[in-house]
């Protein structure tokens, strides 16, 4: 089979694991939000995701306690993501517009504002109480 | 097929804007006679999301984070290209190291890229079990630029002086790691892409372009390469750590002992460069030097420096797909006053007309494909105005251009 | 030789009523496995097996779309001539212990013609469907039907010869081939170089069959990345549906037809089993048999290569096969005049 040489390879294969990642289920559920529903009362059990590296950035923390109003992240955002609010001198980010960059972080000189390793971030609403770090 | 040779009839089969065969839209029309392609156009401009725009009324620290979102494959090789530029203009001193770690993200890049369009290629020929196969070699690359850079897709490693992550010791064995998974891996995937007949029948001899017209053509990157064109921005004009690198132009003769200029040759070409990229990434492990990775930690010193510089100058790049050029002028202001992005696709794509001619229905997928297209760098302007859209003659650009010179002559 | 021409109406009914749901059943069932299959070749898991069931399900509840081109009766009867055909074929092959339905009505001659019957209400719908890409489709459809005829006629002549040669009558007949009633086999028949001879047309019919049912590399006709569907490309809903049950029933079809004259062993031949028993016992083996043909001659050639272009199918198909059919040929025709292990 030298002239195809995929032909031994895919029949060694179909002895062999796949390597597809289940997460999160094998199969696609009838219904997705029951599926989930059924996750978070603990009836089901979800196939964990791959584990996030170290320094990974996801959903965005934000430390109002320290910081001190500086405004630096609004002006290295490159997604304007972030918006001022002169009232308390803090600051409120949109997750939806954040494009997880973290440059923010590099910049804040009190070290206020931190990346999580949250990724599954999903909403109906844009301006969910999850999607608005304050 | 029984149609009479006296009253030929030839008709137009229309692919895109949206069509399986393409991964972004772009329209192709075509004449056809029976199954031969008698005449080709194109329409891109379908993909354009004005980042320039957005671009000029951005700092450049905001925008190399930008540049990342030109293309989701060739991230790095656009923020980088546009850092280079700045970099000239504000007269930045980049640290001896970050070179290096510029180099090896750019080379995990080509990787990946090369990768990701092995398995295209072979989607489009039909043969998905290599698409599958490829994609999951792939996977590895992805992991490690994942590792070493916090994210998949958008790395946002590199900084207008620098880079924002250094390499540290204890990451070493996870790249070596993967530099050994690639070498063991590359012959199998070099003899399941160019040993298996139903590629070779489908592939040689197709698409094929010369180097004449290679080169008149204007083509770049891997798509110059094969067809002979020994053409290469990182031995050319070497950036980033590339000056102290071995490398070479990959050329399908070196492989195949001659050059066809066809899609075989492409793929050859492209898999023969992940194997330079695994030595070349394994080059700048063992020299890097020590040292600071970026020139200035301090964002306010980097946002005065940018908004202090005047002048203008052009970044070019080796993109996986071929030169990649960022053409920046700063005049003073925070923002840059002319950002212009020319990716690879931009001078790839009129070899189309000249590969697509003659060939096959059959053939237009991997035809299409065998440039390596990426319309969402490439598609710069679309001119939309009341519900309709004007197409730009060479006149009319010419009197553009003539306008804006005037204008930003005034101003300058 | 059972000779079924006084069948009364009733049991050819309810014969073909149970043959129809057979196919169909298995049809769906044998793509669920073949996807599974396929899958894990690519080291993928791949849908559920139940996927084609959920997929013909959704489809025949949803609207069928005439487009404003298509000319609507040959658009909308293509489907069923399509689903309609590849059942009857199933009627005159023998499944395991059974004996075609319309066994003494038709023999393989008729099969092969029918053979071309869902691929001709593919092309029908296909021009009668106003698009560009089923235009081309349904050129290659044809162009590949030709291509496909060659190779396919030899290995049936072949054998059918080769039977007459050794003096069985009636050795056109499926069942006669089969030997469902007298246990003779093609395998039995012939000597040495007959064997060499059958072998290399069994390749050529696991060649064929891919052609057949337009699965890769012979998918010219509906090629996803270069018609995006082809021949198929106007079709939704029920039609489309249709065309999918008509696509499983087929696989089946020519699956059972490769079983019928290469593999025909029943395991009642062999082990002494009660009559009911070796009907379960011979159908259950029929099945697995179903399965291995299907795996090589589907799964294994679509996942192992890249699609070829419409010009290499006829030069593949008339030149490779046609060739290899014919030296096949030659070598039961050898083997028959040299006696070699004849039943004579």
């Amino acid at each position: 089979m030298s002239f195809l040489p995929a032909i031994p390879e895919i029949l060694r294969q179909f002895l062999k694991r796949p390597a597809t990642n289940i997460f999160p289920a094998k199969y696609l559920p009838p219904s997705v939000t029951k599926y989930l529903q059924s996750v978070q009362e603990g009836k089901t059990s979800i196939h964990p995701p791959v584990e996030t590296p170290p320094n990974f950035r996801g959903k965005i923390l934000y430390d109002r306690d320290t910081c001190i109003g500086c405004k630096l992240c609004i002006r290295v955002c490159p997604a304007n993501a972030i918006e001022f609010l002169p009232e308390t001198k803090r600051v409120r980010i949109y997750v939806t517009q954040c494009i997880f960059c973290s440059q923010c972080n590099d910049a804040c000189p009190v070290d206020a504002l931190h990346m999580s390793d949250e990724f599954l971030l999903a909403d109906e609403d844009r301006y969910s109480e999850n999607m608005i770090v304050e | 097929m029984s149609e009479d040779s006296k009253n030929k009839a030839t008709f137009n089969v229309p692919i895109g804007p949206v069509h399986p065969a393409l991964k972004e839209p772009i329209l192709f029309t075509f004449k056809m006679d029976g199954e031969l392609v008698e005449e080709v156009d194109f329409a891109p401009g379908k993909c354009h999301r004005g980042i320039e725009w957005m671009g000029m009324r951005r700092n450049p620290v905001q925008i190399v984070h930008l540049t990342d979102r030109i293309c989701g494959i060739c991230g790095v090789s656009h923020s980088l290209a546009f850092a280079r530029a700045v970099e000239q203009i504000a007269e930045i001193e980049v640290p001896e190291r970050a070179h290096y770690v510029r180099t090896i993200i750019a080379e995990y890049e080509r990787l990946q890229s090369h990768l990701l369009w092995a398995g295209v290629a072979a989607h489009e020929l039909g043969f998905d079990t290599l698409f599958f196969l490829a994609w999951r070699v792939r996977e590895e690359s992805m992991d490690v630029i994942e590792y070493l850079t916090g994210n998949r897709v958008n790395y946002g490693i590199v900084q207008v002086g620098g880079v924002r992550r250094d390499f540290t010791e204890d990451q070493f064995p996870r790249i070596e790691a993967s530099l050994q998974y690639y070498e063991d891996i590359a012959a199998k995937l070099l003899k399941l892409f160019l040993e298996d007949k139903t590629i070779q029948i489908r592939c040689k001899q197709c698409g094929v372009m010369s180097k004449r017209e290679a080169l008149e053509l204007c083509t770049v990157g891997p798509t110059a390469r094969a067809s002979g064109v020994a053409m290469d921005v990182r031995s050319d004009s070497p950036y980033a750590a590339y000056g102290d690198l071995d490398i070479a132009p990959v050329l399908p003769h070196h492989y195949l002992g001659l050059t066809n200029g066809d899609v075989y040759d492409r793929i050859v070409v492209r898999l023969l460069e992940v194997v330079q990229s695994v030595d070349l990434i394994r080059q700048c492990l063992a020299n890097m030097p020590p040292g600071e990775v970026l020139w200035e930690k301090k964002y306010p010193k980097i946002l005065a420096a940018c908004k202090k510089a005047t002048g203008e100058a052009v970044g070019r790049v080796e993109a996986p797909r071929g030169e990649c050029l960022h053409y920046v002028r700063m005049d003073g202001n925070p923002s840059p006053q002319t950002w212009k992005v020319k990716a690879s696709t931009y001078s790839n794509q009129l070899s189309w007309l000249k590969m697509l001619k003659g060939e096959q229905i059959a053939d237009i997928p991997i035809v299409v494909a065998s440039i390596d297209p990426c319309m969402s760098c490439t598609d710069r302007v679309a001119v939309v105005r009341d519900d309709r859209t004007d197409i730009l003659t060479k006149a009319d650009l010419h009197r553009l251009s003539v306008e804006k010179t005037r204008r930003l002559a005034q101003w300058s | 030789m059972v000779m079924m021409l006084g069948m009364d109406p009733i049991s050819i009914i309810g014969g073909t009523v149970a043959v129809a749901l057979f196919g169909i059943l298995a049809g769906l069932v044998f793509m669920g496995v073949e996807r599974k299959f396929a899958a894990h070749m690519q080291a993928r898991i791949g849908p559920p097996i139940r996927q084609p069931f959920r997929d013909v399900a959704k489809l025949l509840s949803k609207d069928s779309i005439v487009p404003e081109n298509a000319i609507p009766l040959l658009f909308n009867m293509a489907p069923v001539l399509a689903l309609a055909s590849s059942i009857v074929i199933l009627l005159y092959i023998p499944l395991g212990g059974f004996l075609p339905v319309l066994a003494g009505y038709g023999d393989l001659i008729l099969v092969m013609y029918l053979l071309t019957v869902p691929a001709l209400a593919l092309v029908a719908g296909g021009f009668a469907s106003g698009s560009p890409y089923a235009t081309v489709g349904s050129q290659r459809e044809m162009v590949t039907m030709m291509s496909y005829e060659l190779p396919l006629a030899i290995a049936v002549i072949a054998i059918a010869w080769r039977l007459a040669a050794a003096g069985i009558a009636d050795p056109f007949s499926l069942a006669t081939i089969a030997g469902t009633a007298t246990g003779i086999t093609i395998w039995s028949v012939a000597g040495p170089l007959g064997i060499i001879g059958f072998v290399l047309l069994l390749i050529v019919l696991a060649w064929v069959t891919p052609a057949e049912l337009s699965r890769v590399p012979c998918d010219t006709p509906e090629a996803e990345t270069e018609l995006c569907g082809g021949l198929l490309v106007e079709y939704s809903g029920r039609n489309l549906g249709l065309f999918y049950l008509a696509q499983g029933v087929k696989t089946v079809a020519m699956a059972a037809l490769a079983v019928a004259l290469f593999l025909p062993w029943n395991i009642s031949w062999y082990v002494a089993l009660s009559p009911n028993a070796a009907l379960v016992a011979d159908f259950a083996f029929f099945l697995l048999k179903l399965m291995v043909v299907i795996f090589f001659s589907v799964s294994v050639i679509r996942v192992g290569m890249a699609r070829f272009r419409i010009t290499h199918v006829v030069s593949i198909y008339w030149g490779y096969l046609g060739g290899l059919g014919l030296l096949g040929l030659l070598c039961v025709v050898l083997d028959a005049s040299l006696g070699g292990g004849g039943m004579l």
